[in-house]
């Protein structure tokens, strides 16, 4: 089993699956922070049903992005404290495997949880039942996205200040923003959104080897 | 021809070391300047004095020969930044990393710049400072990821690293140019089509045309002009501690 990728990945993905598991605040803070975001909005702008169902697409996803955001500085800064990166980085070839695999776990403890939570979200801001699937469906292909583009930003922000990730990262996400609430939105109003989902798809299919890559070259940046 | 061709390979070698490049563009610096004044002059004299006035717009069409050029601008020289960024990561060259630096201020500044000179034309044209339209949206976009990279680049100490952040990032950040220039023909919006397209003559008269040409010319010659000024300084701060930096800080102060 060493040696080999799939090999691996298991082993990288095991060992941080146990390790946010015994940490249970590493799922929860995500998942808490999601929901804290999502009821502000009632709260401020009052509990028509009408106002609230139209702002629900926007809704979710800003308080999606900011929840995904907010673990993003502990993708690599435990393992590089501890000295466990160096050791990925010296055995691990290619390095690129222990990027993506950081990047999974990652969407495993952020992004899962928020679609849990944002169904919740989606029936207490009356959003349409027909509108669920499409939402999840947007907020996997989104989440994936934003976990790439966190660990580029961890990355280039290891052992700095934890809000400059989210700084570096906020305007990059503005795309996946706008695609995301287009296919609730459209949905909505029964119009057709494949498009936008196969725009999201795309900028996944790029960004998973594009941005895996870079974000190599920007943690070997800190082994110089 | 391939003498010609050995001497600018030569050159181009040549300028990614920081004393010889010092030295060349101390004494390109003046001619650079004065070609710039003078074509700058001419094409916003003839854009704001000569050309005639626009039959729907008047004399308000003229910000034109200030926004149009500032918005290529913008664009290029993120696409500047973008490979200069790619050279610096995939060669490590250190010169193309400090011409990225050099070059995001001034980018981050036209790109202002087009915002601000459009909303001043959008008032009296469309009747509000403002409309979030595509390509008003992407372009605040662009002006948000200038003021990340400059962002990074501050914040990290070790000035090499910095600038190999500042790369990577920029790669990502040049998806956005595409986008800018397509927004007004993917989605409906208030804001007008290109002026300038390679493919298909201009829908502008000629005299109203070629001012705006040479003021793009301008613009760039400024860009270089600028850039090359940006880049002097970050070349004498980086090798402040070389014998060379001391050389020619004596010399200059004689």
């Amino acid at each position: 089993m060493h040696g080999s990728i799939s090999g691996w990945l298991t082993i990288i993905l095991k060992r941080d699956l146990l390790i946010a598991f015994r940490k249970s605040s590493t799922y929860i803070t995500p998942l808490v922070f999601f929901l804290i975001v999502v009821t502000f909005f009632p709260l401020a702008l009052g509990p028509q049903e009408s106002l609230l169902s139209s702002l629900a697409p926007g809704v979710i996803w800003i308080a999606a992005l900011l929840a995904s955001l907010l673990a993003v500085e502990t993708i690599f800064s435990d393992d590089f404290r501890d000295g466990t990166l160096d050791e990925f980085f010296i055995s691990l070839e290619p390095s690129f495997i222990l990027v993506f695999a950081k990047v999974l776990i990652h969407w495993l403890i952020t992004g899962l949880p928020i679609l849990f939570a944002s169904l919740v979200a989606a029936i207490v801001l009356y959003l349409p039942f027909e509108s669920f699937i499409p939402m999840l469906l947007s907020l996997i292909l989104g989440t994936s996205f934003m976990s790439l583009l966190g660990a580029l930003g961890a990355a280039l922000s290891l052992g700095r200040s934890a809000i400059l990730s989210a700084i570096i990262v906020l305007p990059f996400s503005i795309p996946t923003l706008l695609m995301g609430t287009s296919v609730i939105s459209s949905s909505i109003t029964n119009q057709d959104f494949s498009g936008f989902l196969m725009i999201m798809g795309a900028m996944l299919a790029i960004g998973i080897p594009l941005l895996c890559l870079l974000t190599v070259e920007a943690l070997l940046l800190n082994y110089e | 021809m391939n003498k010609l061709w050995n001497k600018l390979k030569r050159w181009f070698i040549e300028m990614g070391s920081p004393p010889l490049f010092y030295n060349w563009s101390s004494k390109i610096i003046p001619w650079l300047g004065l070609l710039t004044l003078l074509v700058l002059l001419i094409g916003l004299y003839w854009g704001l004095f000569v050309a005639p006035m626009d039959y729907k717009q008047g004399d308000v069409y003229r910000i034109i020969y200030i926004h149009v050029p500032s918005a290529i601008l913008g664009e290029s020289i993120f696409i500047f930044m973008a490979i200069c960024g790619f050279i610096n990561v995939i060669w490590r060259a250190k010169i193309s990393g400090m011409m990225l630096k050099a070059a995001a201020p001034i980018g981050m500044s036209f790109t202002l710049l087009v915002l601000v000179t459009g909303s001043v034309w959008g008032k009296p044209t469309w009747g509000t400072w403002w409309v979030w339209d595509a390509r008003l949206t992407s372009t605040l976009i662009l002006f948000f990821i200038y003021a990340a990279l400059i962002g990074l680049h501050s914040t990290i100490e070790d000035k090499t690293k910095a600038d190999r952040a500042v790369s990577i990032l920029s790669i990502v950040g040049v998806a956005i140019i595409p986008v800018i220039k397509k927004s007004v023909d993917w989605w409906q919006t208030l804001h007008q089509p290109s002026t300038f397209t390679i493919t298909s003559s201009p829908s502008m008269s000629p005299d109203m045309y070629i001012p705006l040409l040479v003021c793009l010319i301008g613009f760039y010659l400024f860009f270089a002009y600028m850039l090359t000024l940006n880049l002097r300084n970050v070349v004498i701060e980086r090798e402040s501690s070389k014998n060379w930096v001391k050389h020619v800080m004596d010399q200059e102060s004689k």
